[in-house]
């Protein structure tokens, strides 16, 4: 029986420039932190190994202090941490990886070489990233990597496993079916910052905190069990991450009461603080229920660790009755009115049409203030 | 638009009760009743009809409805040009608006048509103003502010701020100018007035610290890149020094140069023994064709010198030939040379004769030029002697010029003075008898007959008679003048040299003889001498020197002439003939050396073959030694070529020493590039250390983040700057356009009611804004820039008027009106304000809500009177 935690994408380091200054900080200690949230989760089910498939690090000249406070992180058996090179800290980063050497702890093993780490009646076959973009799969080399009988395989590779450039031959990709290939019990991949099962024995295991909106779901890594080479692995997401970053779609029909709607897709207050929250309000609204959106995104946002409204899918209606709001007659209707038709008219161009639009509801709220 | 009635029920305090207001007419219609009696709640409820949505909840319709609760209904039937309407609002619970045409009893719209209906009512058109025109209770528009602060003093304002203050408040542009303000407030903390981002701002603000990002981002990407390129040859030169640095390759390195270097010396050494052998070689080679070039010349000669006699032969012929023809060459020319000097010696001769006789001629002609001189000479100094003669003989009877003039002025005079004497004296007559003649006489002479002059003492001797003596006193005066001037005249002849005065006159005339005669002599000498005696005798002399022999001629000069024009032709074609002959005598002397020149070569080249070959007897044995000499040469030279043959091959000493500079420099570079290598890890070091330490990657990976993030913040501002810009200008469009579409003309309608503000009064108006600039008063002028609180509502009421009465011209009359409008003006001044609302009311319908009812007796107008109504059920 092996047991491991499989891991990725720390990305260490990482500064998070274009969060709120306050954010930052805490984002970037996230990262570190979910080094012990993994060592922590390790014990707690007993795996005695963390495979970290690359990206460790966000760059490849990360801070000493960085470096070291990482390191000692890690340091303390029973734990054996196995680190890869990805494309973020690949080979070229001899610095990062000198230094890493230099003050390695014992339990601490850098997977720099193409070549079967033995412990355990496991081996352990890595694929460093030797550049940042490496052009071809550094896989195939387990094809032919022999190891003893009764030896389970494990490998550890960092990359695409499909192409997504148009002309791509796939050259920088992954065989997906290299546990097959190979003979390996498990492959463990790091790249993707979303947990995905490629195939039985092939995962992602996402980042362990997230960085990003894409992917929508917490931070995972997976607790994996091989009972003995050619058994099934036993592949089980463990919930790592200290930040939910999430996008809230909001679709609203025209007469949907927007804030409830907010109200409604809006986490418990308890988990506000560590939540990242992208609203993405689509579909049509009128210009009050808008600024009555706005209103309650901004009333709410302080309560969370980043709370965005994005209405640039949300189209506003502008109907006679919000003219009335306006005014009934008069020269500042005349002025709404002409916005309007400015904001319909097909022959000009769409970002003029765009700023009729949002001058007309500016004048909206105006006028909605001028009424309280 | 006008109304006829309006109806309530259940508002305010007509709770399960109502009034009606019927019969609303045109012109003024005056509800006059006091405080609390309902005429507020009608004008409220009115307004309410026309301007509150039936499903709405508004402040407007709560403070229409009951304490105790309920549905307020408000109704008025309105007359339009399209018919007559009756419409109706219910709010709150069974809320309604339903418009029916009175006409036909047919219900014409409800719910959102009903207010649609009335919408249209109200609302005119561009930014139009309500088809209702208000006038609140003091209350004008410009009163939105604070209730609390006294009208009087808040009410400064000058009549053009308050009439746009009352078009505004009638078109809805309070509220705009409120609008704009915040919307330029908000625009002007991002931009300034031109546009551009405002210095402090948070717009500018922004762009400062996306600017300052880039450029951080910039350095901070130079960075990276200079971290990664030395990372890259840090890399680069490790491999590099790893490859160098490894044992097996220095030891190949090393025993490559030694091989290379022992191939060198063998090379060397067979080097050189393949030089001596390439030297001997070459010696015999050349021995061989040394021996082959003098037995090819021995035979060579031999063939030469047989067939040398021939040439010989015709060579001495030819030369032999030449010489003749060179020797007749010369004889002809030297005759033809004979023959030029022979026409030369004549020509010579003929030349001589004719100078001899040229010269004898001229000798001749000077012979007699000289005789012919001499004679004339003669005659020149004969000539000459004559003019000196004449000369002479001037000079000895010239006279003094005057001379004869004043001889004969002096005889003149004497003459004179006898005449006058012998008049004076007394005078002797004598006549005789016949016969008596002679019988006196005088001193011894018969005194003749006729009359004479007596003087002295006078004998007279009469025959006969005695003597007679007359005595005459002498006249002594005259006598000694006379006798003077007699004197002068002698001696004045005597100094002549003259007898009388008749000699005088043949001396002048002799004078003028001798003077003729000296210009003919002068002449003549001048004719003979043109050039003076001088210059004769010089040519005479001249003449004499020259050698003026007389020769003898001989020959005729013109033959002479001829004959040396023959000579000198003859001398022409001697010397033409003599030329001809030239050539001829060159040719045959170049054929001559050309002959004697190839004899000359046959010779030598006879001689020196002969010098070659030796004598004839030996020659055959010689040639034969010759041929074995050769033979054994070139049996050397075979020999040691093949030496050399055998000994060429093998390494080439300049690839083996190339090969050996080579490896010896790969060694040195290796140990070179080693060193160098070291020292630049170490550079490289350093500087990544540096770097890497200030984890710059990461750094540059926050900046470009954050750059991200500013630009999307500028652009945020960027579009907010633009939606405010737009509404602005919107805004602006839209208020001009009211300004443009109402201020004035409501000015130009205003005009002749506000003179009404003013007592005794007139008003001058500023042409361009309309408004009024003066008041006359009392023949003073006052400005009007500010208004007193009552002046201001008066002048908001004839605003309303002026606007209803644009309407009606254009064709959209509205009724006005006015709820206690006038609470701030004295009673003299509402009068004047009731006979402007009957002046306008004859094309107006103006309905004047009031409590004030004494003041507002005086109005006249139609009285309005509330009464009690309840809605059919």
């Amino acid at each position: 029986m092996f047991r491991f935690v499989h891991s990725s994408d720390l990305h260490i380091g990482k500064r998070f420039g274009n969060m709120p200054e306050e954010l930052r900080g805490r984002l970037r200690e996230a990262r570190h932190m979910a080094l012990e949230r993994l060592a922590r989760e390790a014990r707690a089910t007993g795996a005695g190994t963390i495979l970290l498939a690359g990206d460790s690090f966000d760059t490849e000249t990360p801070s000493p202090a960085m470096l070291r406070q990482a390191l000692s992180a890690m340091a303390g058996a029973p734990l054996r941490w196995i680190v890869l090179p990805g494309n973020h800290d690949s080979l070229l980063a001899d610095d990062l990886w000198a230094a890493a050497q230099g003050a390695l702890p014992d339990n601490v093993h850098l997977a720099l070489t193409p070549e079967p780490l033995l412990f355990d009646g496991a081996a352990i076959l890595s694929a460093p990233c030797t550049t940042r973009r490496p052009g071809r799969d550094l896989t195939e080399w387990m094809d032919d990597a022999a190891t003893a009988d009764g030896v389970i395989r494990i490998g550890l590779a960092h990359g695409p496993v499909q192409s997504f450039s148009e002309d791509g031959v796939g050259a920088d990709v992954i065989a997906p079916n290299r546990p097959a290939r190979a003979g390996l019990d498990y492959l463990a991949l790091g790249d993707w910052h979303g947990q995905m099962r490629i195939g039985e024995r092939c995962w992602y295991s996402g980042a362990p905190e997230p960085d990003r909106f894409k992917h929508d779901q917490p931070g995972r890594a997976l607790l994996v069990s091989i009972a003995a080479p050619g058994a099934p692995a036993d592949v089980a997401p463990i919930e790592t991450g200290s930040f939910d970053w999430r996008t809230v779609p909001l679709d609203l029909l025209s007469g949907d009461d927007a804030v409830a709607a907010l109200a409604r897709a809006l986490p418990a207050a308890a988990m506000r603080r560590h939540a990242l929250l992208r609203i993405s309000a689509s579909g049509r609204t009128s210009p009050a229920m808008r600024s009555a959106l706005e209103q309650a995104v901004a009333r709410e946002a302080p309560e969370f660790g980043l709370l965005e409204l994005d209405m640039d899918g949300l189209a506003t209606d502008c109907e006679a009755g919000d003219l009335d709001a306006i005014d009934r007659a008069g020269a500042l209707r005349q002025a709404a009115e002409a916005l309007l038709a400015e904001s319909n008219d097909e022959a000009r161009s769409s970002a003029e049409r765009e700023v009729a639009s949002s001058a007309l509801l500016r004048l909206f709220s105006y006028c909605e203030a001028l009424r309280a | 638009m006008r109304l006829t009635a309006l109806r309530l029920h259940n508002v305010r305090r007509f709770a399960g009760s109502g009034i009606a207001v019927e019969g609303i007419g045109d012109g003024v219609n005056v509800l006059c009743a006091a405080n609390e009696y309902g005429k507020s709640t009608c004008f409220d409820a009115l307004h309410a009809l026309f301007f509150q949505p039936h499903t709405g909840t508004a402040s407007p319709i709560q403070s229409l409805r009951p304490y105790s609760g309920g549905s307020p209904l408000v109704e008025a039937d309105i007359a339009t040009a399209d018919g007559r309407f009756r419409i109706s609002k219910q709010f709150y619970a069974g809320r309604r608006a339903t418009v029916t045409d009175l006409g036909s009893g047919r219900l014409v719209a409800q719910a959102d048509e009903a207010e649609r209906f009335i919408a249209a009512l109200v609302r005119g058109g561009t930014a139009g103003p309500a088809g209702l025109l208000w006038v609140r209770q003091g209350n004008t528009g410009l009163d939105k502010r604070s209730k609390g602060e006294d009208d009087e003093t808040r009410a400064r304002e000058s009549i053009l701020s308050s009439v746009q203050g009352e078009v505004e408040a009638i078109t809805g542009g309070r509220r705009m100018e409120t609008v704009r303000a915040r919307c330029e407030e908000e625009l002007g903390k991002l931009v300034t007035a031109t546009g551009r981002p405002k210095a402090g701002g948070p717009y500018l603000a922004a762009m400062e610290e996306r600017d300052r990002l880039a450029v951080e981002e910039q350095r901070l990407a130079e960075e990276v890149r200079r971290l990664r390129a030395a990372l890259d040859r840090r890399r680069a030169a490790r491999a590099r020094l790893t490859e160098i640095d490894r044992p097996e390759e220095t030891a190949e390195r090393l025993s490559a140069l030694k091989a290379a270097e022992a191939e060198l010396a063998q090379a060397k050494a067979r080097q050189d023994a393949l030089r001596a052998a390439r030297a001997e070689a070459e010696l015999a080679a050349r021995h061989a064709d040394a021996a082959r070039s003098t037995l090819d010349a021995f035979a060579a000669a031999a063939d030469r010198l047989a067939g040398l006699s021939p040439r010989l032969a015709a060579g001495n012929a030819q030369r032999d030939a030449a010489r003749e023809q060179q020797r007749v060459a010369i004889a002809a020319g030297e005759e033809a040379a004979r023959v030029v000097e022979a026409a030369e010696r004549e020509e010579r001769e003929a030349r001589e004769l004719l100078g001899r006789l040229d010269k004898a001629l001229r000798a001749r002609e000077a012979a007699e030029r000289l005789a012919a001189q001499r004679q004339t000479l003669e005659a020149a100094e004969a000539a000459r002697a004559e003019i000196e003669r004449i000369e002479a003989a001037l000079k000895a009877l010239s006279l003094p010029d005057d001379a004869v003039k004043r001889i004969e002025a002096m005889e003149a005079d004497i003459a004179a003075r006898r005449a006058a004497m012998s008049a004076r004296a007394p005078v002797l007559r004598m006549r005789y008898r016949d016969g008596a003649t002679g019988a006196v006489r005088l001193d011894g002479t018969p005194l003749p007959e006729g009359e004479r002059a007596l003087a002295g003492s006078v004998d007279l001797d009469i025959d006969g008679i005695g003597t007679l003596t007359l005595r005459v006193p002498r006249e002594e005066a005259g006598a000694a003048e006379l006798a003077t001037a007699e004197a002068k005249h002698r001696a004045l002849l005597a100094s002549l040299g003259l007898e009388s005065l008749a000699e005088a006159y043949q001396r002048q005339e002799a004078l003028r003889q001798h003077a003729t005669d000296l210009a003919l002599a002068r002449q003549r000498l001048a004719l003979l001498v043109p050039n003076g005696l001088a210059a004769l005798r010089e040519e005479i002399t001249r003449l004499a020197g020259e050698n003026a022999e007389k020769l003898e001629l001989k020959g005729d000069p013109v033959a002479a002439r001829l004959a040396l024009d023959a000579a000198g032709l003859r001398v022409e074609a001697a010397r033409i003939a003599a030329r001809e002959q030239q050539p001829r005598r060159m040719q045959a002397d170049s054929r001559l050396i050309e002959s004697e020149a190839t004899l000359h070569a046959l010779q030598s080249e006879r001689e020196a073959l002969i010098a070659t070959l030796g004598p004839e007897p030996e020659r055959e044995a010689r040639h034969a030694a010759l041929r074995d000499t050769f033979t054994q040469a070139q049996r050397r030279a075979g020999d040691t070529q093949q030496h050399v043959e055998e000994l060429t091959g093998g390494i080439e000493l300049t690839d083996a020493e190339a090969r050996v500079l080579r490896l010896r420099s790969i060694v040195d570079a290796a140990r070179e590039e080693a060193g160098r290598l070291r020292v630049e890890l170490a550079a490289l070091n350093s500087e990544i250390g540096i770097r890497a330490d200030e984890a710059v990657e990461e750094a540059w990976a926050e900046v470009r983040e954050a750059l991200e993030a500013a630009q999307a913040r500028v652009e945020r501002f960027t579009r907010e700057v633009a939606t405010l810009t737009r509404l602005d200008a919107a805004l602006e469009a839209a208020r001009s356009a009211a300004h443009e579409h109402y201020f004035k003309p409501v000015m130009r309608e205003l005009q002749p009611l506000l003179g009404l503000l003013f007592e005794d009064a007139t008003v001058t108006f500023d042409e361009a804004t309309l408004t009024p600039r003066s008041v006359r008063r009392n023949g003073l002028d006052e400005r009007v820039d500010v208004l007193s609180g009552g002046m201001r509502e008066q002048l908001a009421v004839l605003t309303r008027l002026a606007f209803a009465r644009l309407l009606a011209e254009n064709g959209e009359p509205a009724p006005v009106i006015l709820d206690d409008a006038l609470v701030y003006s004295d009673d003299d001044r509402i009068e004047r304000m009731f006979d402007a609302l009957h002046r306008q009311a004859r094309q107006q319908q103006i309905i004047v809500f009031s409590c004030r009812q004494r003041a507002f007796q005086r109005l006249g107008g139609h009285a309005l009177q509330p009464i009690p109504w309840a809605p059919e059920r």
